[in-house]
């Protein structure tokens, strides 16, 4: 309180201050003028009263300065002074301002656009009531996928749970991954063209559960979750301006979405968006008797959201869940065995969901460090100056000046270093955030999340420029604080060089700052090499020339097996007949683009723990996939026409597969039962070996995989691979119209060629190189920067010294090689010293990046080998000059 | 007249706190009023005393306001304000004590130690 009213004082002093100065002027008149009377009227001539008026008062403008000061305006007034003061002295060194302001800028820069990644990811609150008050309720895999404990729920999990749960208000559950076509009628004579969109399948009280509200219509009432009355729609607010013209009257009019009407109820604002990207639109989530069978536990697509009660914990919310998964387990072991239940705050979940947190953490943890590096040279540059001002700051001390009022200057000058820094930082960081976005494409979630420079980033940085600007400042501020006078009043150049006790603080920066770099440099370094050997390795397949497209047949006119085969059976020939095509298959999964896990048992074998099921990756694939994808069949056949429905089960299976699971024993016969969701719980005959396929094309493990034909398990929704002779992306227009021969309302979705698949499978590494890249780089720059700086500045100091070594006969060689030799010290205990914690970083990246082995011994010694040419470079420079200087003039030098 | 003394550090404020206690009075008038009091045995420096006042009114003990002096010129006029009344107090009670005991410090006798 008392400070506030301080600060009211002073801003009503400083908006009087004219006013004030004219009273107080008054006042102290009145005074004199008064005692001059008084003096008079005491028989006094009245000059010679004026004169002893003035004598006993003292002087009077030390009086007003006092009582400016009293007054409190003093402090402001100083200010001003020293932000005048400090836009002076920097002025008048353009050059060092320069180089510490860009340095500056350049920190601030890389942590601010960082800092917009940290906060559109994982700062953002997803737009619900009470975020932290919502659990999702996970699945947690025993098989080894990608985040296995973030997998969906089965329908009967989410209707046993949701009925016996004693720790949620309300249970909800959405099918978020489903794709339907949306016809929407063209204008008379042109034929309408069918678009594929994502859609979410949601509980009716899903919208409510969350606490979000449509912006016009309403959302799902119950009942409409009932066959007949589920026809209903919600648009989101992107779909609405895109397809119908931001128009809305369009509620309570129909759309067509898989060949049936739909009553559009709604728009959801533009902002809401839950898992990643924003779904197209939503449609109820229906549970029918056929989501009870055992089949259906199998069938895991649901994530599960609950509402806490008051009071309850999500701790109470996971004991509860775990105790009803390991009831499921027991009931139906089957199905569950080895499975588990995860629970998280939804704020947890979407950054987890993100997959994101450990990339961005290191990330930052990088940016800080340049940043910590940057600082360093600011202060050692500032610690400099103040060094080479000691004598300017004593002759101010004698005339009067406080410490306290050189320390705050000093401070000031640090301060208005890092504004400018930070200013100029912010000016790059705009495009630095662009750059970021255009990299951030590389999946749609994360494309969908806004990288923005906003209010919550401007803050971070000016909050990062002030900390690192009293970080910088305060070390000279103190230092020069306590110049001692007299010895600096002295002529201090008779000594011949600067007292130890001066450099040391610098000695220390920089072996800090070589260090930090030389660290940074091995991580970074490790990281793009790793990235690199991702970007050349082998695939296992022809990725060239084949263009690929998504397919998902809808239950309206595809309702059963029979059905979905035929229309593959069907548009085959159509487009083997477009020019330039040779070949065409469908499969589940695209080569080396992660399919999913299946657990499985070898028959003979002894059964496995329901801890550790056998797994191996599934696909489901056409009969001339193998040739198609230009995987070499190794041993045993492929498929043929003849492994239909009717025909034995068989499988091919990898390499890798034999190698791991069958432990390189004779594969061709062995059978194999799958566990897979509507499969039929048959043993299959291992009928061929395959060449292995990397699992994913940004990851260079291989793992066990097996195929299964097409023909003996159908599929809904499949990717169309195509061979062609001539560039993939002149077909795709072909492609189109050759599907829409057969079925004019089925939509293709993400036509584009394998390479651009892959190319975006692997876009976030890219990026991260980039980002990565640029950081070493500019930590070895400014770290070069400051031993150039700290070393120059020495050797500036050491003139004298040097100039009386060569009077006295000291060879230029000699002189350079006592200077280099100190660079040299500094250099190797700063890479020693980061060394220490590079030595154990392969393991730690290999633990937080999904599968990036990282070995490479020959960065231990090329990146110190950099640091020290960059360290010696940045020595002789400076040395160098100083023994071109001539010993007379060098004498003089002060 | 006796040599003055000088004044003790920090018993300004209190003195201007008493003399203004009897009366509004404008700079001079304090100055006036406390050598009349003090029998003119105490010296203060004239210079200081409006520094003094800045503080004492920065702090809200004394208020102040133009007004008239008595040979009808504008002049400004120091007042106690409630917090000031009370600060006099603690101030004089202050005060007292520690004249006291060190009036006792002096006084002591050998034999009493």
């Amino acid at each position: 309180m008392r400070l506030w009213r301080r600060i009211g004082a002073w801003l009503r002093a400083l908006a009087r201050r004219g006013r004030m100065e004219g009273e107080m002027e008054e006042e102290l008149r009145f005074h004199l003028e008064a005692r001059v009377e008084d003096l008079v009227r005491g028989g006094m001539e009245r000059e010679e009263a004026r004169r002893r008026a003035q004598m006993e008062f003292g002087g009077v403008e030390r009086a007003k300065e006092e009582c400016r000061d009293a007054r409190g305006v003093n402090f402001l007034e100083g200010v001003a002074q020293d932000l005048r003061h400090a836009f002076r002295t920097l002025g008048k060194a353009p050059g060092f301002t320069a180089v510490a302001v860009l340095t500056r800028a350049l920190g601030i820069a890389i942590n601010a656009t960082m800092f917009s990644l940290v906060s559109a990811y994982l700062i953002r609150r997803p737009p619900t009531y009470e975020p932290e008050r919502v659990a999702v309720v996970s699945s947690v895999s025993p098989a080894p996928v990608f985040q296995p404990d973030a997998y969906p729920v089965s329908a009967p999990n989410y209707l046993a749970w949701r009925d016996s749960n004693r720790v949620f208000s309300a249970m909800t559950a959405a099918d978020e991954y489903r794709t339907v076509s949306l016809t929407v009628q063209g204008q008379p004579g042109t034929p309408s063209r069918p678009e594929a969109l994502r859609s979410a399948a949601v509980s009716v009280n899903y919208f409510s559960l969350l606490g979000v509200s449509p912006e016009f219509g309403r959302t799902f009432s119950d009942g409409e979750d009932q066959s007949g009355r589920d026809h209903v729609v919600i648009l989101s607010h992107e779909l609405w301006t895109r397809q119908f013209a931001s128009d809305p009257a369009i509620v309570g009019h129909t759309v067509r979405l898989n060949r049936e009407n739909y009553t559009v109820i709604g728009i959801m604002p533009s902002n809401f968006r839950l898992l990643g990207y924003a779904r197209d639109l939503w449609t109820p989530l229906t549970l029918s008797a056929e989501h009870q069978t055992p089949a259906a536990r199998k069938d895991r697509s649901l994530q599960l959201f609950g509402r806490l009660k008051p009071g309850v914990t999500v701790e109470d919310a996971r004991a509860e869940l775990k105790a009803l998964g390991r009831r499921a387990e027991e009931s139906f072991p089957e199905s569950e065995k080895g499975w588990g239940v995860a629970v998280r705050t939804l704020p947890d979940f979407l950054i987890y969901n993100f997959g994101i947190r450990s990339g961005l953490a290191i990330v930052m943890t990088a940016v800080g460090f340049v940043l910590l590096i940057a600082c360093g040279n600011v202060a050692g540059l500032l610690l400099t100056r103040a060094a080479g001002r000691q004598k300017e700051l004593a002759v101010r001390i004698s005339l009067g000046a406080s410490r306290l009022r050189i320390a705050r200057q000093l401070l000031t000058e640090g301060l208005v270093i890092a504004l400018l820094g930070g200013g100029t930082g912010l000016l790059f960081a705009i495009w630095g955030v662009d750059l970021v976005r255009a990299g951030m494409t590389f999946n749609e979630e994360v494309r969908a999340v806004p990288v923005v420079l906003d209010r919550t980033v401007l803050l971070f940085a000016l909050g990062v420029s002030v900390v690192s600007a009293v970080l910088c400042g305060l070390a000279p501020a103190l230092k020069a604080s306590r110049t001692d006078v007299n010895a600096n009043l002295k002529d201090q150049s008779r000594t011949a060089s600067a007292s130890q006790a001066h450099s040391r603080g610098r000695t220390i920066l920089v072996t800090a700052e070589i260090a930090l770099a030389l660290f940074l440099l091995i991580g970074t370094g490790l990281l793009i090499r790793g990235i690199y050997m991702l970007e050349h390795q082998a695939l296992g397949f022809r990725s060239v020339d084949l263009l690929t497209a998504s397919v998902t047949l809808d239950s309206a006119k595809y309702k059963d097996a029979p059905r979905q085969l035929q229309f593959v059976r069907d548009v085959i020939p159509h487009i083997e007949s477009i020019a330039g095509v040779e070949d065409v298959v469908a499969t589940s999964d695209l080569p080396a683009s992660g399919p999913d896990s299946v657990s499985f048992s070898i028959k003979g074998d002894a059964e496995q723990p329901s801890s550790q099921p056998l797994s191996t990756l599934d696909s489901v694939v056409s009969v001339d996939y193998f040739r198609t994808a230009g995987i070499p069949v190794l041993k045993g056949r492929a498929f043929t026409e003849m492994d239909d429905a009717t025909a034995p089960k068989v499988l091919v299976v990898s390499q890798e597969f034999v190698h791991r699971h069958l432990h390189d024993q004779e594969p061709l016969g062995k059978q194999i039962r799958l566990q897979v969701s509507g499969g039929t719980g048959e043993w299959s005959e291992i009928v061929g070996v395959a060449g292995d396929v990397r699992t994913y094309s940004e990851a260079s493990r291989y793992d066990p995989e097996v195929y299964e034909p097409l023909l003996q398990r159908p599929l809904s929704s499949f990717l169309l691979m195509i061979r062609t002779t001539r560039d993939p992306s002149s077909v795709a227009p072909d492609l189109r119209g050759a599907v829409s021969q057969v079925d004019e309302e089925l939509p293709l979705d993400r036509v584009m060629s394998m390479p651009a698949v892959i190319e975006r499978q692997k876009r976030g590494d890219k990026l991260f190189v980039v980002l990565l890249g640029v950081f070493a780089a500019m930590a070895l720059i400014l770290a070069a920067i400051g031993i150039y700086a700290l070393i120059a500045y020495s050797v500036g100091q050491r003139t004298r010294e040097i100039g009386i070594r060569m009077a006295l006969g000291a060879g230029r060689g000699h002189v350079l090689r006592i200077i280099l030799w100190e660079g040299l010290k500094m250099t190797g205990i700063g890479a020693a010293i980061g060394l220490v914690p590079a030595l154990p970083l392969p393991k730690i990246f290999e633990s937080v990046f999904f599968d990036l082995h990282l070995r490479e011994p020959r960065l231990y010694f090329f990146v110190p080998a950099v640091i020290f040419a960059v360290a010696m470079l940045a020595t002789y420079v400076p040395a160098w000059r100083a023994t071109r200087v001539d010993p007379m003039v060098a004498l003089r030098y002060e | 007249m006796d040599k003055q003394l000088e004044l003790l550090q920090g018993t300004l404020d209190m003195l201007i706190l008493k003399a203004i206690s009897l009366g509004p009075l404008h700079g001079y008038g304090i100055l006036l009023r406390i050598q009349q009091i003090s029998k003119d045995r105490l010296e203060i420096q004239q210079g200081s005393l409006y520094p003094a006042l800045y503080r004492l009114e920065d702090q809200g003990w004394i208020g102040s306001e133009w007004g008239e002096s008595d040979n009808k010129r504008k002049a400004k006029y120091y007042h106690l304000t409630a917090a000031g009344k009370r600060r006099l107090q603690t101030e004089a009670e202050k005060w007292n004590r520690m004249a006291e005991v060190i009036e006792g410090i002096l006084r002591a006798r050998p034999e009493e130690v």
